[in-house]
């Protein structure tokens, strides 16, 4: 390609696009968009987000929600500090001893199942895994073709 | 004023601008109204920040290309149908103008415009769309690449393909010719 020639040419196509008048709207898609909009019902304020209530709600929302968030630190930091406090941190310790005694039988569970492997030998184990991943591929890859087929995308768009 | 007044003398004001910009990348009257009306209507849901903001046309702009490449992106498919059974690269075909050499001068200066916007009009989807965003949307062949989604080896190939159809109808000379 002649670059010059490519430059003259893209001067003179920008020229002759850019000279363009704008286009006329034909009336009718005024009078379409003011009655579409005239048939819409007017959204409550509260039903609008936040960012386009009334500037007055929006100040008085504002106001309400620092009061509450204050509040809300000022009773946490109150609770913290009394005695009601203090003995609820001493029951939910009684509660919190349950966890040891799971503790324990989780501890029984995986001892048993270590004398089960032992019983039943390396090899045979070893077999399972495998078997397991082998599955476990298989499915994979029969997912995967299955995905491709049923949401393939057509061709690349020729626009 | 009312609002609803407000907004109409908005709407009259750019209507012709975001009309201009379907029209030239759908090449379709009624889709290109379609895509004006659903310009404004979110306009309407934006009235409050675009009233009196200076930068309220090229927000609509954006706006009118986006949802004319939006409309043409649901025909995609039926497009590449359609350009690969009809042989979407074939070369360009002679004009269909009065072969005279001095067309350009004879033809007064509304006869020159409403040629050059059939002949806009005429181009295949896949050269008029880039060549408008590179003309008269001014956008860069990567972003033209980006937007389209379409390779820039493609975007500069349609571009090139679309000057060139434009040149032979228009009768355009080249000095290097």
């Amino acid at each position: 390609m002649n670059s010059n020639r490519d430059q003259q040419l893209e001067s003179l196509i920008s020229q002759e696009l850019q000279a363009l008048p704008e286009l006329t709207a034909p009336a009718a898609v005024a009078d379409r968009v003011m009655a579409s909009i005239s048939q819409r019902r007017p959204v409550s304020w509260y039903r609008r987000s936040w960012a386009t209530w009334p500037v007055a709600l929006r100040v008085a929302s504002f106001a309400v929600m620092v009061a509450l968030f204050g509040g809300l630190c000022a009773a946490g930091w109150g609770f913290s500090h009394s005695e009601a406090y203090s003995q609820a941190l001493h029951r939910g310790g009684h509660w919190f001893s349950g966890f040891g005694m799971f503790g324990n039988v989780l501890s029984t569970l995986a001892d048993s199942a270590v004398l089960v492997v032992k019983h039943l030998g390396t090899v045979f184990i070893v077999a399972c895994l495998v078997a397991a991943g082998l599955g476990y591929a298989l499915f994979l890859s029969l997912g995967t073709v299955y995905f491709r087929l049923a949401f393939a995308k057509s061709q690349p768009a020729h626009l | 004023m009312t609002d609803a007044q407000q907004f109409e003398t908005f709407m009259r004001n750019y209507q012709n601008m975001v009309f201009s910009t379907a029209m030239r990348l759908l090449a379709n009257q009624s889709e290109a109204e379609d895509v004006t009306q659903e310009v404004f209507l979110k306009a309407h849901a934006h009235f409050d920040n675009l009233d009196g903001n200076p930068s309220a046309g090229g927000w609509l702009k954006t706006v009118a290309t986006n949802l004319s490449l939006n409309h043409l992106s649901r025909y995609r498919s039926r497009w590449s149908f359609f350009s690969e059974l009809f042989g979407g690269h074939e070369e360009p075909q002679e004009p269909d103008f009065p072969a005279e050499d001095n067309v350009e001068e004879a033809l007064l200066k509304t006869e020159r415009c409403a040629l050059v916007e059939q002949a806009l009009q005429e181009l295949p989807p896949a050269q008029r769309v880039p060549l408008v965003l590179f003309h008269l949307d001014e956008l860069g062949y990567e972003e033209i690449a980006a937007k389209l989604n379409v390779s820039l080896g493609k975007v500069k190939t349609d571009i090139f393909r679309g000057r060139e159809v434009l040149r032979r109808k228009l009768r355009l000379k080249l000095s290097v010719e």
